[in-house]
């Protein structure tokens, strides 16, 4: 059957985006391949529809739980019974149930942790596989702060002579990083598909300010002015909370959004967001993921992201429908500081060292730093690494290049908003690719209009519905009120 | 303003002999003997456990907020005194914290996760992302549906009426009832945050969380005290009220004082401490209204204890017990425990 016809089949789809195909293609044969495709291009994809054609399992592994769960989630969606997600989340009992079952199954989720403990790799070693999926592919390069020390160790467990095809999968990645993925995962001459960073149909635009509260009054001005869906990006819980309080006594619908908030609460809103009765989403970088809205036309950044990927990453939620959208940068002076603080907050630093070196004194594992509430978990995982690795003077060493790093990504970032020059065409030299071609209403330096791109706002009334709570009940459980 | 008007409440009752983490402990429901025994001696049963989550941090704000109000004023050894400004009363909203404990929220997850696949189900939408994340709830929720046939369908008219009766024969405000049912969500059918639902109703967002807390305990009460009239609902709160509160150990020890074991002999029989199995008498005689105290103290001394507490406006077991040296601290705490005073 044509390929066409099985993403059809499988998915309801009725073509590919770009660059499925080719990878979907090259894993066929047989080959490995390195994907690089933005957020929402439809990167799950390439080994969903793979997994229906083999008839052995596919094993993806990926770093984080949240992701995992929505990738299943996704999958049930589309009636698959067949997945499973190994990872921390099961119990001892239900771990050795699922190993035990594990080649029934088309598609196993397992975390790198996972894979490493010898009941699983047991197993494993006697299944035949027919593709081994790498998610977030660039965990594995020491030099970013997702690093994932088990990440390195893939390589080793899963790079036997005759294993299957490797699909390494990641969003964004400079070239280093890039080389780091070939080489640990010892891909075997991979065939490389880079989509473009660039989205042609995000416009990009800044707005500097004297003061810090001359944007938030900007922001509550447009957007009583111009029309949604839009997210706020902010750095911190407060200020999510403070600007949504605002928006909402101006009369918008909207709400803040961040990791504080509880789970009914946070699916309320991506709930609301998604079937649009919900505006305006203000919310911390703990927004974004595994959700799949494709009409939002703008994203807001009150405060300038930490760096460059993650600058990416959010204006990358907008315009996913291909439609024009536009993503505004707004920055006050001394917004720098405040990001370098965000950027390297959870980075170890020398005090961490110190405790380290008196838990191991003391003989008490190190890994309860985290209880004791010394360091956070992704803290504690790259201090661990390097401390296993180095000696303590190397170590304050890796630590003082990181956050020299994490310094520098800020100024990366610093030089779009200072810059005169295409910020589209620096975005994308960023990620080590050039920019064929500029956009109308490109960009704040080549010329924008905004209204061009986006509605201003119609005055509705936002009442909210007046249903009485026994309507509700019937709503819920009966159905077309 | 309904949190502070409950810590008012709290450090009314008890009467300036506890210190100004006394509620704290309360509200998270510490299963400390201290704190469980000052719900007997104070009669705060209904607050006992109502905010298992409350954050330290939260809490020390507020009691500023009381400072700086003037409603209370502390001192450093951690002692608060009552001022004479007096906070607008709510009156009493109606909390039964000491049958609950936090299983209010199972029950509503139950309860939300079960609309959320008979609403999908109507709609004819067979896959959707489970709301509750909990794996004992998805797996609690599984059986209810199959025991119940929801393929049949019948399900769905059955427990619309029992939601709508209940909460009509149940004695809370309309817009705590619409709080309750508003954070449920279906098939397009979104729910409503805290912070919307605070927004809509003109009060904090932690005051909407104390509404509904309460509005739920009083729902579950109408539920469980008619439990023939709501099958389903009652089979949903299941395990959810704590009939007799106790603790594991406490229990343990009761039951062998219940089958005639003297408190010595239960102090042997477990390896504990004779005060230790004292303090579990006194949680009895605190949650079982039918056990009789007078077989460890007189009816005439009884009666110099009420006198005492009333004559000299106190509580405080070391001030009793230098009025009446020949009751041992285990008699007056027996006394107290049964607050009904
Ligand atoms: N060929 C296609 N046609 C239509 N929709 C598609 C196609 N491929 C994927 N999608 C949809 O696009 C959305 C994004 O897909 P996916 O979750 O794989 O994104 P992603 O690239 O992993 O992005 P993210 O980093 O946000 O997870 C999903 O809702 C998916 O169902
Ligand atoms: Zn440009």
């Amino acid at each position: 059957m044509q390929l066409e016809a099985l993403l059809e089949k499988y998915f309801g789809y009725t073509s590919f985006r770009p660059g499925q195909k080719e990878v979907i293609e090259q894993i066929l044969m047989g080959n490995d391949v390195l994907a690089l495709l933005p957020t929402g291009m439809g990167k799950s994809l390439c080994y969903q529809l793979p997994g229906y054609i083999f008839n052995k399992p596919v094993l993806i592994i990926s770093p984080l739980l949240s992701l995992m769960q929505d990738q299943v989630d996704q999958l049930k969606q589309f009636k698959e019974k067949r997945v499973v997600a190994l990872n921390s989340f099961l119990n001892a009992h239900q771990k050795r149930n699922v190993v035990q079952a594990l080649h029934h199954y088309r598609f196993i989720f397992i975390s790198p942790e996972m894979l490493m403990q010898q009941q699983v790799l047991q197993k494993l070693n006697t299944m035949e596989l027919s593709l081994i999926v790498v998610d977030e592919a660039h965990c594995i390069s020491q030099w970013g702060f997702d690093f994932r020390p088990d990440y390195l160790r893939i390589g080793e467990v899963v790079g036997n002579d005759n294993r299957p095809p490797i699909l390494a999968l990641s969003a964004t990645a400079t070239d280093k990083v890039v080389g780091d993925i070939k080489d640990y995962l010892k891909m075997k001459e991979p065939f490389e598909y880079i989509h473009s960073v660039d989205r042609p149909n995000i416009h990009l635009t800044k707005f500097m300010f004297y003061d810090r509260e001359d944007k938030i009054d900007w922001i509550l001005r447009h957007t009583t002015e111009t029309e949604g869906p839009g997210i706020i990006y902010t750095q911190s819980r407060t200020k999510t909370e403070m600007i949504s309080e605002k928006m909402l006594q101006a009369g918008l619908s909207a709400a803040a959004y961040h990791g504080g908030k509880d789970t009914l609460d946070r699916q309320f809103i991506q709930q609301q967001f998604i079937n649009g009765s919900l505006e305006w989403i203000v919310a911390t970088n703990a927004f974004g993921m595994g959700v799949h809205k494709q009409n939002v036309r703008q994203v807001i950044h009150e405060s300038i992201p930490s760096n460059m990927a993650n600058y990416m990453q959010e204006i990358g939620r907008a315009g996913r429908d291909g439609k024009d959208a536009v993503a505004i940068l707004l920055y006050a002076e001394g917004d720098e500081d405040f990001a370098r603080f965000i950027g390297i907050d959870e980075l170890p630093n020398e005090v961490h060292i110190e405790i380290y070196d008196n838990y191991k004194v003391r003989n008490e594992p190190p890994s309860n730093m985290i209880n004791n509430g010394e360091i956070s978990e992704t803290g504690f995982r790259v201090l661990n690494y390097w401390m296993n690795q180095l000696s303590t003077n190397e170590v304050k060493n890796v630590l003082q290049n990181m956050k020299n790093e994490k310094l520098q990504e800020v100024n990366e970032v610093m030089r779009i908003v200072k810059t005169s020059q295409c910020m589209r065409k620096m975005l994308v030299q960023y990620f080590g690719q050039n920019l064929e071609k500029n956009p109308d209403n490109c960009c704040s330096a080549c010329g924008i209009s905004l209204q061009e791109i986006i509605n201003p706002r119609q005055q509705v009334e936002l009442g909210h519905d007046e249903m009485s709570w026994q309507k509700r009940i019937e709503k819920l459980l009966i159905g077309n009120l | 303003m309904i949190f502070q008007q409950i810590l008012m409440q709290i450090f009314h009752k008890l009467n300036q002999e506890r210190t100004i983490s006394a509620p704290f402990h309360l509200l998270r429901g510490k299963r400390s003997g201290q704190t469980i025994q000052d719900v007997g001696i104070y009669q705060l049963h209904h607050f006992f456990g109502i905010l298992p989550k409350l954050s330290r941090k939260k809490y020390d704000e507020e009691i500023s907020l009381l400072i700086e109000k003037q409603f209370i004023r502390t001192d450093e050894a951690g002692s608060y005194e009552l001022m004479n400004n007096h906070i607008e009363d709510i009156g009493n909203l109606p909390f039964d914290g000491w049958h609950y404990r936090g299983n209010e929220h199972v029950f509503f997850a139950r309860l939300s996760l079960i609309i959320q696949s008979l609403s999908h189900k109507k709609a004819g939408q067979m896959s959707f992302i489970p709301i509750q994340k909990d794996e004992v709830i998805q797996q609690w929720v599984k059986n209810f549906l199959l025991i119940n046939n929801f393929q049949e369908g019948t399900i769905h008219e059955q427990l619309m009426a029992e939601m709508i009766h209940s909460l009509e024969n149940t004695h809370i405000e309309e817009k705590v009832k619409s709080i309750i049912i508003n954070r449920l969500a279906g098939y397009e059918v979104a729910g409503f945050t805290w912070q919307q639902l605070s927004f809509i109703e003109k009060v904090s967002e932690m005051d909407i969380q104390l509404l509904y807390i309460a509005g739920l305990h009083s729902w579950l009460n109408s539920i469980t005290s008619q439990a023939e009239q709501y099958p389903l609902l009652n089979n949903v709160a299941q395990n959810v009220r704590i009939n007799i509160p106790l603790t594991g150990s406490a229990f343990q020890s009761t039951q062998l004082f219940l089958q005639g074991y003297s408190i010595e002999q239960i102090s042997k029989i477990r390896g504990l401490k004779i005060s230790t199995i004292e303090d579990h008498i006194v949680e009895l005689a605190m949650n079982e209204p039918h056990f009789s105290i007078e077989q460890f103290i007189s009816g005439r001394d009884v009666q110099l204890v009420l006198n005492a507490i009333e004559d000299y406006n106190t509580k405080k077991l070391k001030v009793l017990h230098e009025v009446l040296p020949h009751l041992t601290y285990f008699q007056l705490r027996l006394v107290l425990a049964r607050g009904d005073l």
